[in-house]
């Protein structure tokens, strides 16, 4: 399994589009931090910092492209047999894509956040961490407590990613299905409150889990969404390991 | 000698399509089977089954005398593999393919002699997505052969060769299995296999044919002559009237089963009053020993 991984994480920083994509989030997070400085009434930089610069919604992308590819890759090279047919199991093959798409993650949140930190105390010292916001939490907390939100949410969405890119044959077509699904889903958010608003057993489907994130943050959403937050986290992890099981029986299915 | 590889009853169907039918054959330590057959016949189907790539239907595989199917791949710890094609990462070179499939133990010493032994070198670190077709073939053999396997499966390894590296590559197998490598090749090319494989796997339509050491089979053919006349199609039909065999061929194929009978057929040919133009004498070798096995099959049906 350790050698699986490796072998992952070798062909991951061996990828240009690895470094492209780190690259382009960090330069996007100084642009922003630096057009704050400039134009100061444009932005509010309490939510751009919570933001991450904008880095966090970048990070998102990458991270719906690297899951797309991660699997497509190796049936659009061919290089899927010589991935299975070693002493390894399809499961250990499967898991350790898993493991690595983790690693990218938490690497590239924290990289996004050191940079969240650093902008912020050399651009705007006076910007206070510890300012009390709603809800007796300070500013730092918030911060923290809408990346473990958005964690859940992305971790949702890279699930159902996966499931897609084990069903289709080439990484592009893999990466672009990651990208509308996505869209689609955002855009489609307030027609789901609408519906849910009408038949109430319609709020456990999966798409207003992306929702869960939000309402972490935002706790009186629990009257549209119809749910309360812990119940929304329970289904929110629940549908992930879903669709990852449902994502790994297609992989397994697949012939090679 | 011990076999290295043992295949028993293997069946396989994709859908309601049988593919293969009840196949048997071992391999040996050290030997370099041949596995030929037409387009279709399963021979890739066989190669993925003992990779534990697909799941069969029944039968039993075992490497070492380890089993081996889809939901038990230890012993595939000891197996090189190309399958079809090779599977390449564009942006990887061809030494980083290497490193990322070699083991840890001589891994440097194992790179550098697979890629001397296939004449690599000019262009090994160079990203794959600019290698030609017969370039990202060496890559896939050397990916098969870089951790030096007990067991070799290459599937049309040949494919886009030239003639040089096929005979660079046919020196390489045959000193690796001197060295006690076993080797399971493929191959549309039965002039190469003939010169490099020990033993023969005939396969049509799923079922193992002929099964023979190339040796024998090659001898077993004898000879055969190919007469030409004025007018072949008179001339097959007094052959034929006379009781004498004749291969399934367009052309006028005389087996030679005993000394006697050339002279025989001449002497039908000549009291025909059939002008003869021309005789071949040709040695019996694989080729002509699968058409044969091949077009027989055909006429059964
Ligand atoms: N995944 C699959 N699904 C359905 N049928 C398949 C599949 N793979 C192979 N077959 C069928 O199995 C049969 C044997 O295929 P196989 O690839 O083993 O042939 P082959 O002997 O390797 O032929 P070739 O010389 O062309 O490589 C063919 O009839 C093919 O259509
Ligand atoms: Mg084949």
């Amino acid at each position: 399994m350790g050698t699986l991984i490796k072998q992952e994480l070798y062909k991951l920083v061996h990828k240009k589009g690895t470094w492209i994509a780190i690259v382009f989030m960090l330069a996007t997070q100084v642009c922003f931090a630096l057009l704050r400085k400039a134009f100061p009434k444009f932005f509010l930089l309490t939510s751009l910092v919570s933001n991450d610069y904008l880095g966090g919604g970048l990070y998102l992308f990458i991270m719906i492209a690297s899951a797309a590819s991660i699997i497509a890759m190796e049936f659009q090279y061919g290089t899927v047999k010589q991935l299975l047919y070693r002493q390894y199991y399809r499961s250990q093959v499967f898991i350790s894509k898993l493991i690595v798409l983790i690693i990218q993650l938490v690497v590239l949140q924290v990289l996004a956040s050191l940079m969240t930190f650093n902008l912020t105390a050399l651009l705007f010292p006076s910007f206070n961490w510890g300012m009390a916001v709603g809800g007796g939490q300070t500013l730092l907390q918030q911060y923290f407590l809408a990346m473990g939100g958005n964690a859940l949410v992305n971790l949702l969405l890279l699930s159902v990613v996966i499931l897609i890119a084990t069903l289709l044959k080439t990484n592009a077509a893999a990466i672009t299905s990651g990208f509308i699904g996505y869209f689609i889903s955002m855009a489609a958010s307030s027609v789901l409150l609408a519906l849910i608003s009408r038949w109430h057993w319609l709020r456990f489907n999966p798409f207003t889990m992306l929702m869960t994130s939000s309402q972490i943050m935002t706790p009186k959403l629990s009257t549209i969404t119809l749910m309360s937050t812990p119940l929304m986290i329970t289904l929110t992890v629940a549908y992930t390991i879903l669709f990852t099981f449902i994502a790994y029986f297609s992989f397994r299915k697949r012939s090679v | 000698m011990a076999n290295l590889l043992s295949v028993q009853q293997l069946d396989k169907s994709f859908g309601n399509h049988r593919v293969l039918h009840g196949v048997s054959f071992e391999v040996a330590t050290g030997h370099i089977v041949a596995l030929v057959g037409p387009n279709g016949a399963g021979k890739s189907t066989i190669m993925k089954a003992i990779l534990g790539l697909i799941p069969t239907d029944g039968g039993r595989l075992t490497i070492n005398s380890q089993p081996v199917s889809i939901t038990s791949h230890q012993a595939l710890k000891q197996v090189g593999a190309l399958i079809e094609y090779p599977g390449i990462y564009p942006f990887l070179t061809g030494k980083q393919h290497l490193k990322l499939f070699a083991n840890k133990t001589q891994r440097t010493e194992n790179i550098d002699a697979i890629v001397a032994a296939l004449g690599m070198g000019r262009y090994i670190d160079h990203k794959a997505k600019s290698y030609s077709l017969g370039m990202k073939q060496k890559l896939g053999i050397a990916q098969a052969l870089v951790n030096r396997p007990k067991l070799v499966i290459l599937d049309e390894p040949m494919n886009g060769l030239d003639p040089q590296a096929v005979k660079d590559l046919r020196d390489y197998i045959r000193q690796l299995a001197d060295q006690g490598t076993s080797f399971l090749i493929s191959s549309h090319i039965l002039s190469e296999l003939e010169k490099l494989a020990d033993d023969v796997l005939i396969l049509n339509h799923g079922k193992i044919v002929q099964q023979s050491s190339m040796n024998d089979l090659v001898t077993s053919g004898g000879t055969s002559y190919l007469i030409s006349t004025t007018d072949d199609v008179a001339a097959k039909d007094h052959l034929r009237r006379a009781g004498i065999q004749l291969a399934p061929t367009e052309k006028i194929t005389l087996r030679q089963q005993e000394g006697q009978t050339l002279n025989q057929a001449l002497n039908i040919l000549v009291s025909a009053k059939i002008e003869i133009t021309d005789i071949v004498k040709v040695q019996h070798d694989l080729e002509e020993s699968f058409l044969d096995m091949v077009n027989t099959k055909k006429e059964d049906n």
